[in-house]
Order: structure tokens, then C-alpha cells, then sequence
């Protein structure tokens, strides 16, 4: 077992760094004060529970035996084939995530020695035009597994089968219900989560500090992060706030969404109580301070980087690391790999990002001006395809159930979000992978403890559409000043309705 | 280089569409000449067979689909005939207006300017000096090299923030700090035409290079005995020889530019704010990013029509040479 | 071959203002052609983190070749992959070379000698190929290959990629042979050759620069396709380069020293073999295609 590998990789600089991070989160916790984690007992997530000490406390108080959970849904010795798509770990992505891929598929070919599974590794950016293609010309797998936002597209169009939890041999109650409604459409279930994360504020308390900011408290509200970024511009030269804008990047909507919810705004009713997906939000009140909040840093203040309009935010972490770059929303998988970067620099480059990732710190998402908090639920889920559409017609369901069952079960939903995310099926949070990862992954119990804030994109098919392209349009239109940023507002609302209307 | 005007047509009998008796006797002839020739067609049979594979199904595809809408909850099976209104919709749409503006642009000066760097590229390349093969050599490299490798090159040159392009033009005194370039509405496309001029250039280099080599030495001898200067020298004999090809050169680069989709793409995505954003990238956009196949393949119907309009000068230009030694 | 009417003594001998003209463009136009190559080679000597520094060097402070390393290792992960792409792009693009030549030479052959009816309008037909944006196909041309059973076979790739050699393959060759005097072939006939041995022994030889060049042509088109590659193949394992080569920017990382290493290595195939037989591919153009 390479665990301690794992363990080793991150440890370095740990302990030194351990206190700053447990600061931090207790920081930024403290607003919730002390509870315990009441989990799984009813079946239930209770959210309001969701602390970083009740995370940690909950870790490693439960054995699971997947072998045994799977036998119960396909029997061990089942001979078929199966194909799977997924997006699998990029060249430059760090080795641990290579490492576990491939411990994956070494513990799936133990358990299952008869099934064949045809794997077929995808990069996040090419996946959703290769899937449709595919799709589109009857040359699907049986099975994918997909970033949150894409699946309800296929769900509608009719090309994937219904399948949900139960049968993968889970119930579905040990789902989170976000990632669920991430999978429904039309009151069926089309999918099983896999793996759920949300975001949180990462800074640079070295430079907060050189800024004259407090170094260790983030941004209170969405105004703050303005103002902030501001002084940081001002007072040391540097980028306050990493802005990304990019179209047809996924980056983007899950940079700026978040704000437009603190503000009160949305693409859709996304962030309503009950959701219908029938109203458009995109030119209200709160979505037009969020532009403008963003209008502000960009053109007003030029306090984040120059290229924000053509970067992903893959190019923001160079930026960070080095130290020019105060706070940016970031993926929890970041930390691992600035680590990366950091541990490959050069000897003069070392010293400064060593520092500055002993500087990094973690926290909450900001609100909004009405207190309140938000971020994208993100994830991914793992889904069956129709057998119309599938690569020779047909489904060996079975073969689907078993990847399925044993992928999103408490354990390797656990160990496969081991950098990035977390475990879709909750029971995973109790199990001792999951304490290791909060030992060894700094700051994994703040943007775990985000996850009750995490708002689902809208569950409609134009949603890809819509966060994709309409969104990051309406970015561009405000920042680049080639529209007011009400014209934009409005610009993208038109567009909504049009899509959402006729479809054009 | 005038080897051809000795040669008699073949030792085959001219076809009837060379003879040129009336239409109706030619069509009445044409049975019997293709049998007459049917193993000539043996020869040709591979390459048109690959191309009507290639072509023809997607042609009758994109065509059909254009009549079609498909929403993005719709199965491709059940797409909705709406007649011409995908047409109507884009032809009346605000972003066919700046879109076709981008790709106008795009296409006239990256054209342009390809063509009269490498009219100059020629000129100078095929004057005799040591290391002209190597310089030569030099020179064509960005034409050889990939889209999708020269689109990183240029995106990474021109960073914001990072850009060697920013770093030179601080040094320079012409900014005192760091300007947007692929991230400003109106220096993205100017800078998306640099990089691509300097990918192209190169061919319009070698295709005028091979052009100058067939203009008569004499001319230019006899010219200079009457004391012509080197610019009356290349304007009065040099370029009315060079026109063929140029005519050749130019239609080609215009429809490379035209369909030239990885350098637009990789670079900026057709942003920022729709301000690169030219028909290939659009139809790309709006078959993938959008789903919507019904109106992209309209576009395509559009395109098509124009390509086929310029593909007719092409052609013409391509086999005047043939026209004018079969005409004799 | 040349007519190099600038030598002439006459302008040696005075500086001619267009002469120094023509030097200085010379001069500014290498430094426009080379800057963007040398910056690539000297972003891949840096690290992720040397290579962001504002202002930018252009001598790495600490180069390192760890780049290329990682890229040329089979024993590396990500090596492997590289190579793996390395080769599967030169199968590619070898069997296009190679079917297109075979392919392109009886049809221009055909269109040059023959005079069969509908011949103008099947050689403009083939001609026509150039006008059909890559992209507006990608969709239906997928569902073809599909139906063909090509998806994720190098078959689609190399069925799609001769179809952008061909019109100019053809057309370059058939200038090559309307070229070729008729009476060549009619002596060797009269020898007793048949039509084919004519072809091989007296016509082939005289077009040997043009099919060079359509060779080139044909390789570095293959070579370098993108689009294509992107929708016809999923395969990790057959993957061409210049898809491979998106790999280095996926949803959390970029890396431009990797990515300018791996493009490095990408054009040294096509750039090596083009400056080897560019006096062909220039020889091939002047007698095949451009014609007074």
C-alpha cells in the first residue's frame, strides 16, 4: 500500500505549516461554533453540523469491505465488458493522482478478475465535444463518468438509461441530496454521484500582510475581496484577486457564479429556496452588483492580472506560487499541485514559493452584502448510457453495475477524490482513508465544510450552455467594456430566453 | 520552361467536349466515348472515390440539417423541420454582422499582408549570396511547423502579464506598463493577424520564389540596356510574370484564412467578447459549445456558398494555362 | 534554374538604395521569423515557476533540460505517452504520404495524358476538395466513419487527411506531366514498351521532384492536422501529436515550459525533412505548377 507515500509527499513542511492551517480553519469555522457531527445516523445529512471539527472528528470510525458490499450487486466471479470513459489524470498533474488511478484498476481487475473494462482516459477540456460527438454518432461507451454540469444534456436528449444509487447497491439517502438533484431530471434518476467538492478562498498571508491587511482573516464579504485586492494592487505592486474569465472554460462559472449568488443574482432560480429553473436571474439586482463588483477590479482598480479574459485558472497558480498573486477561489486539487510546482522550481524560485506556501492560507468563500454564502457544488457523477446510442448496441448492465457499485462506494469514492474532492457516498467521510487525507491534506476541512453552501447549476439541458458560454459572454461584454454592464446583464438574459424559449 | 507548346495533344483521340460540335451531338456521342474510354477512368477511380466518400455524405448531411432546429433536449432523431428560418435567423442576426466584420478582416489583411511579405521574401531570397539555402530554410520553418504549436507560441508571446511581446515593448518606451493584448477588443484581432501572416507568409514566399524563377533573364538584361531602374524593372516586367501565380497565391491564402480555424481557436477562443470570433469559429461554437447543429450547419451553407464563389476563380485561375494551350 | 539579374555588375558596384532596402528587410524579416521559434526553445530550458518572471530572461537563470527528459524517457509516464503520439503521427502520416502518391499519380497521369469525357469537370471536381472547411464536416464525417467502423482507427484519419493532399498532389504532378513531352513516351512505345513500362521508365523519373514535393506536402499536412485527430480518435493509445500536445494544459495545471518543449519536439520531424528536400519542393513548384 502506497499510503505512505501519500503521506510522505504532503508531509513535507507539514508540521510547520500544520498550525497556521488549523488556525485558519478554526478561523473561519468559528462562526458555527462547536457541534457534533450527527452523520448517517437517520440516513440524513445534517448541514448545519458541517464544521471542520466535526469533519475531523467523524474521520475513521468506520471499517468498510467493498468487496463484500459489491458481491451483494454483482457476483464477484460475473464474466462481461464494459467501456468507461472518464477524465483521467492529465501528464502534468501530480504523481499521486497517477499513482491512485492505477491502484484503482489494480484493486477493480482483484475483485472482478472476469470483467474486462475498456478504459478510455479523456482531458477535461476535450471530453464534453468528444462525448457528444460520440453520442451523437452511436459510438458511446456504456458508461461515463462526467463532470456535474454535462449530464443533464444526455439525460434529456434521452441517451442515457436510468440508473441511480440503488442500483449500485447503495441507498441513496448516503448521497448528498445537491449531488442528487445533479442527477435528476424529470423526476428519474439518471446517474450516481461519484465525488463532490466545493471550493473555498485561498490567500497569501505574506502579502496581505505587506498590503497592510490583517494576514490571517480572508475577505468578509464580496466587497471586501474588491477593496482588498484594491490595497494589494496599490500598496505592492501585485494581482489582489485572481480573476478568471475565459469562455468555454469550465474555470469561470465556478469562479463567478458563487458571487452572483452572494449577491442575490443567478443565471437562473438556481439559488431560490425551490428552485424552478423558470425564471431568469441573470440581469436582477444582486447578478448586476456581482458584474459590477468584477467591472470594478478589472477595468476600474486593474487590480488582478492582465490576462484574466484568456485564463483558465490553470494560470493563475504559477502566479500564486511565486507570490504575485494575493487570494483566488481555488479547487481543493490546487494545493496538491502548487506543492508540485513549488517542490520542481529551481533553487531561487524554491525559496519564494516555499515561503509563499508556507503563507498560503485557507478559508471561506466570502458572502454577500445580505450575509449570504455560496459556491458551485461541484463534482462528478458516473452515468449509464442508452443501449441506441452505445458502440455495438448494447449494455452489459451488470458489468456497468459492478464498476459503478464498487467506484462509488465508501471506499474508493473516497481514495479516487484523494487530492481534489471528496467522497460522494458520505459513509466515506467516516472511514479511516478519510482521516488520513485530513491529516496529510492541509486545509481539506475548510473546503470540505463548504460543501453545505454549495449551490447545484441549474439542472436544465441548456445548462452547460448557459455557465459555458452565456456567462463567461456576459463577463467579457462588462469587462472588456464593449457593452455597460447592464447591457451585458441584459444581453445574456435575451440569450437565456431565447435557448430557454425555442431553442433556437 | 516552355517545353509544353511542343506537345501534341496524345495518342488518344480528343474528347468531344474539346471537339466542339453542337450540344445535342455531344451528348448524343457521350455513351459511346465513355465506353470508349472506360479504362482511362480506371486511373482516376481511386482518388475520386476517395473524395466522394469524404465529401458527398457530408455535404447532403450538412444540407438537410440546415432545415432542421435541435435544441439542446431534443435527440438528433427528433429534430424540428423549420424550413429556412435557421437562415433567416442568422442573416438578420447582430452577430452576423460583427462576425462576418472579423472575418473580413482577418482574411483581407492576413491575405494581404502574406502575400507582399513574401513578394518581398522572394525578391530578396533569390538574389545569389552565401547561406541563401540556410536562410532560406529559415524562413520556411513557421509555414511547416503546426497550427496548434505556432497558437501556443504566439498566445505565450503575447501574455499580459508574462509576454515577451509586453517585456519588448516596455523596453522600447512605447508602453510604460503592461498592456492587454489577446484580452482587449481591439488589439486581440490585430494580434491574431500577426501571428498568422507570420505561419503564412513563408508560402507565398516559395510559391512567388518558384514564379520568379521563370521570368526570362533577357528581359531584364534588355531592360537595363535601355536604362530602366529597378523599380521600373520590376513593376513592367517582373510582376506582369509574376501575375499568374500571384493570382493563384492569393486566392489560396484567402482560402486558407477563411477556413483557418486552430490558430483563432487556441488563442482566444473567438473572445474576448466575441471580438476574434470569425464564421469558422462561430460554426465550431455554435455545432459544439451550443449544440445547436441546425443553425450551424446553415452557417455552413453559407460558407460553403461563398468558398464555392471564390473556389470558381480558383479554378479558373489554376487551369488558364491548360484553357489557353487547348484553346490553340 | 536561376535568373539572378541582381548580380550584374553594374549593381554591385554603385549601392543601390533598393539593394539596402531589400538587406534590411531581409534582416528584419529573420528577426520576425526566428524570435517566436527562439523563445519557444527558451521557454522549454526553464521551470514551470522560471519561466513566469516579469520581466521574462532570455537565458534561463538555472536552465534545465528536465523538460525534454520527461518528454523523451520511455521510461517516464509521461514519455512514453510522447513517444507513443510520436509514432502513431508518423504511421499516420507515412500511409497517407505513401497511399496519396500512389493515389495522386494515375489520376494527374489521367487528367494530363487522357482525354476522356467529363475530364475538365472531374479535375476541377477534385480541385473543389479545397473549398470544404475542416470543421463544418467534423459531424457528419464522424457518423461516417462510424458507420465504416474507422471511429478510434488510424483509417479515418488517413482517408480524411488524403483528401487535403490530393488537389494539390494532382494538380502539381499534372503540371509535371503536360510538361513531359508525348514523343518520350511514343519512341519508348515504338520500342516495343507497353503504356505502363513507358509510364515507369520515362515519365516517372521526370516527375520524381514533383512527386517528392507532394510527398512533403502531403507528410507535413498529416503531420500536423488537429481537428480531425481531436474528434475521430479517443483512444489515449492512438492519439496523434498535436492532440497529445493539449495534454499540457488540462482543467488545473499549466504548464508552458512543458508544452513548448513537447511543440519543440513536435516540428523537428517535418522542419528537418522539409530543410533537407525544400531545393525539391522549390524545383517541383517552378516546373510542375507555375507555368507561362
Amino acid at each position: 500500500m502506497s499510503t505512505q507515500r501519500y503521506r510522505e509527499l504532503f508531509n513535507r513542511e507539514l508540521n510547520r505549516r500544520k498550525l497556521l492551517a488549523y488556525g485558519a480553519a478554526a478561523g473561519a469555522g468559528a462562526a458555527f461554533g462547536p457541534r457534533a457531527l450527527t452523520l448517517a445516523q437517520d440516513g440524513t445529512i445534517d448541514t448545519t453540523d458541517w464544521t471542520p471539527e466535526t469533519i475531523v472528528a467523524q474521520a475513521g470510525t468506520l471499517e468498510v469491505d467493498t468487496a463484500a458490499e459489491c458481491a451483494q450487486v454483482v457476483p464477484l466471479d460475473y464474466e462481461g465488458e464494459v467501456s468507461y470513459w472518464y477524465v483521467g489524470p492529465a501528464d502534468s498533474e501530480p504523481q499521486i493522482t497517477h499513482d491512485i488511478d492505477a491502484e484503482f484498476w489494480a484493486a477493480f481487475a482483484e475483485t472482478y478478475p472476469n470483467i474486462t473494462v475498456n478504459i478510455t482516459r479523456l482531458t477535461y477540456n476535450d471530453m464534453l465535444d468528444q462525448i457528444r460527438t460520440a453520442a451523437l454518432g452511436n459510438a458511446a461507451p456504456m458508461v461515463a463518468k462526467m463532470p456535474i454540469l454535462w449530464g443533464v444534456e444526455f439525460a434529456a436528449k434521452g441517451q442515457l438509461q436510468e440508473f441511480g444509487p440503488a442500483d449500485a447497491g447503495y441507498p441513496v439517502e448516503e448521497y448528498w441530496p445537491g449531488a442528487m438533484k445533479s442527477v435528476t431530471y424529470d423526476g428519474k434518476t439518471y446517474g450516481v454521484p461519484t465525488n463532490n467538492e466545493t471550493m473555498a478562498l485561498i490567500w497569501n498571508a505574506a502579502l496581505f500582510e505587506e498590503a497592510g491587511l490583517d494576514p490571517d482573516s480572508p475577505p468578509a464579504t464580496w466587497d471586501d475581496v474588491v477593496a482588498y485586492s484594491k490595497q494589494i494592487k496599490e500598496n505592492t505592486g501585485k494581482d489582489g484577486y485572481g480573476l478568471v474569465a475565459r469562455v468555454n472554460a469550465g474555470n469561470t462559472p465556478f469562479r463567478f457564479m458563487p458571487a452572483m449568488w452572494a449577491y442575490g443574482g443567478g443565471a437562473l432560480d438556481e439559488a431560490a429556496e425551490a428552485p424552478t429553473y423558470e425564471e431568469i436571474w441573470i440581469n436582477n439586482e444582486g447578478s448586476i452588483a456581482a458584474l459590477q463588483s468584477h467591472y470594478q477590479m478589472y477595468v476600474t482598480d486593474k487590480s488582478v492580472p492582465t490576462s484574466a479574459l484568456t485564463n483558465t485558472q490553470a494560470e493563475n497558480q504559477a502566479p500564486f506560487i511565486s507570490g504575485s498573486l494575493g487570494m483566488m477561489i481555488a479547487h481543493p486539487a490546487e494545493y496538491a499541485q502548487m506543492n508540485d510546482m513549488a517542490a520542481n522550481a529551481d533553487e531561487a524560485d524554491r525559496e519564494i514559493a516555499d515561503q509563499v506556501v508556507a503563507n498560503m492560507r485557507y478559508g471561506f468563500l466570502p458572502e454577500g452584502p445580505t450575509g449570504r454564502r455560496a459556491v458551485v457544488f461541484g463534482g462528478s457523477n458516473v452515468h449509464v448510457f442508452e443501449p441506441s446510442v452505445v458502440d455495438g448496441g448494447n449494455v452489459d448492465l451488470d458489468a456497468a453495475r459492478a464498476l459503478i457499485a464498487f467506484s462509488t462506494g465508501p471506499e474508493w469514492s473516497t481514495k479516487l477524490a484523494w487530492v481534489g474532492s471528496n467522497p460522494s457516498n458520505i459513509r466515506g467521510f467516516q472511514t479511516s482513508w478519510m482521516k488520513e487525507r485530513l491529516d496529510s491534506i492541509p486545509f481539506l476541512d475548510v473546503t470540505t465544510s463548504m460543501l453545505p453552501y454549495g449551490i447545484p447549476f441549474p439542472v436544465v439541458p441548456e445548462s452547460t450552455e448557459i455557465m459555458n458560454i452565456i456567462v463567461p459572454d456576459m463577463l467579457q461584454n462588462a469587462l472588456t467594456e464593449s457593452m455597460s454592464v447592464e447591457d451585458a446583464a441584459n444581453n445574456a438574459a435575451s440569450q437565456i430566453e431565447e435557448i430557454r424559449g425555442d431553442g433556437l | 520552361m516552355s517545353a509544353i507548346t511542343g506537345s501534341q495533344p496524345t495518342t488518344e483521340p480528343p474528347a468531344p467536349e474539346e471537339r466542339g460540335p453542337g450540344l445535342a451531338g455531344r451528348i448524343a456521342a457521350l455513351p459511346g466515348d465513355i465506353a470508349r474510354h472506360w479504362s482511362d477512368y480506371l486511373y482516376i477511380l481511386p482518388a475520386l472515390g476517395i473524395m466522394l466518400v469524404v465529401i458527398a455524405y457530408p455535404i447532403f448531411y450538412t444540407v438537410r440539417l440546415s432545415f432542421y432546429s435541435t435544441p439542446a433536449n431534443l435527440a438528433m432523431d427528433d429534430k424540428i423541420w423549420i424550413g429556412l428560418d435557421n437562415y433567416r435567423r442568422i442573416l438578420t442576426s447582430d452577430s452576423f454582422r460583427s462576425v462576418t466584420r472579423n472575418t473580413l478582416e482577418w482574411t483581407v489583411f492576413s491575405t494581404f499582408f502574406a502575400y507582399v511579405i513574401g513578394l518581398g521574401a522572394a525578391l530578396v531570397i533569390q538574389r545569389e549570396f552565401p547561406g541563401r539555402s540556410i536562410v532560406r530554410g529559415v524562413l520556411l520553418i513557421p509555414w511547416v511547423i503546426s497550427y496548434v504549436s505556432a497558437a501556443y507560441i504566439w498566445k505565450w508571446l503575447y501574455h499580459s502579464d508574462y509576454g515577451l511581446i509586453n517585456d519588448t515593448l516596455i523596453r522600447l518606451n512605447i508602453v510604460d506598463q503592461n498592456i492587454n493584448i489577446l484580452d482587449n477588443i481591439h488589439r486581440a484581432l490585430p494580434a491574431l493577424i500577426i501571428a498568422n501572416i507570420w505561419k503564412e507568409f513563408p508560402f507565398a514566399m516559395i510559391m512567388l520564389l518558384a514564379g520568379l524563377q521563370g521570368v526570362p533573364d533577357q528581359l531584364h538584361r534588355a531592360a537595363k540596356v535601355d536604362g530602366a531602374g529597378t523599380w521600373a524593372r520590376f513593376w513592367h516586367i517582373t510582376m506582369p510574370q509574376l501575375k499568374s501565380v500571384s493570382v493563384v497565391t492569393i486566392l489560396l491564402l484567402m482560402l486558407t484564412n477563411l477556413n483557418s480555424f486552430t490558430l483563432v481557436w487556441v488563442m482566444t477562443g473567438g473572445g474576448p467578447a466575441g471580438s476574434t470570433d470569425i464564421w469558422i469559429t462561430q460554426i465550431y461554437q455554435l455545432a459544439f459549445g451550443r449544440t445547436r447543429f441546425g443553425v450551424a450547419s446553415a452557417y455552413s451553407v453559407i460558407l460553403f456558398l461563398i468558398m464555392m464563389a471564390l473556389g470558381y476563380f480558383y479554378v479558373k485561375a489554376l487551369t488558364r494555362g491548360d484553357a489557353e494551350r487547348e484553346g490553340a | 534554374m536561376s535568373s539572378n539579374y541582381e548580380r550584374t555588375a553594374g549593381s554591385r558596384k554603385r549601392l543601390d538604395a533598393w539593394g539596402i532596402a531589400g538587406w534590411v528587410f531581409l534582416l528584419l524579416l529573420l528577426v520576425f521569423t526566428v524570435v517566436p521559434l527562439a523563445w519557444m526553445l527558451s521557454t522549454a530550458l526553464k521551470t514551470q515557476l522560471g519561466a513566469l518572471q516579469f520581466p521574462p530572461r532570455w537565458i534561463p537563470t538555472n536552465p534545465t533540460t528536465e523538460n525534454f527528459r520527461m518528454l523523451l524517457d520511455p521510461n517516464d509516464d509521461i514519455g512514453r505517452r510522447f513517444l507513443r503520439y510520436m509514432l502513431n503521427s508518423l504511421w499516420v502520416s507515412t500511409a497517407t504520404t505513401v497511399v496519396g502518391v500512389l493515389v495522386a499519380v494515375p489520376a494527374a497521369y489521367a487528367f494530363s495524358r487522357f482525354r476522356f469525357p467529363g475530364r475538365n469537370s472531374l479535375f476541377y471536381g477534385v480541385l473543389l476538395r479545397n473549398m470544404f472547411p475542416a470543421v463544418i464536416f467534423l459531424i457528419p464525417l464522424f457518423i461516417l466513419m462510424r458507420n465504416l467502423r474507422l471511429v478510434n482507427s488510424y483509417g479515418s484519419l488517413i482517408i480524411t487527411y488524403l483528401t487535403f493532399g490530393l488537389p494539390l498532389s494532382i494538380w502539381l504532378l499534372k503540371g509535371f506531366y503536360d510538361n513531359i513531352p508525348v514523343q518520350l513516351e511514343q519512341a519508348a512505345r515504338i520500342d516495343g514498351a507497353s503504356r505502363f513500362q513507358a509510364f515507369i521508365r520515362i515519365v516517372m523519373p521526370l516527375s520524381a521532384p514533383g512527386i517528392v514535393a507532394t510527398a512533403i506536402y502531403s507528410f507535413i499536412l498529416a503531420w500536423n492536422e488537429y481537428v480531425y485527430a481531436l474528434t475521430f480518435i479517443t483512444d489515449d493509445r492512438k492519439l496523434t501529436v498535436p492532440v497529445g500536445l493539449q495534454r499540457f494544459f488540462s482543467e488545473y495545471v499549466a504548464n508552458w515550459p512543458g508544452l513548448m518543449a513537447a511543440a519543440f519536439l513536435m516540428s523537428i520531424p517535418v522542419v528537418v525533412m522539409f530543410l533537407v528536400l525544400q531545393k525539391y519542393f522549390v524545383r517541383a513548384l517552378t516546373e510542375g505548377a507555375i507555368k507561362q
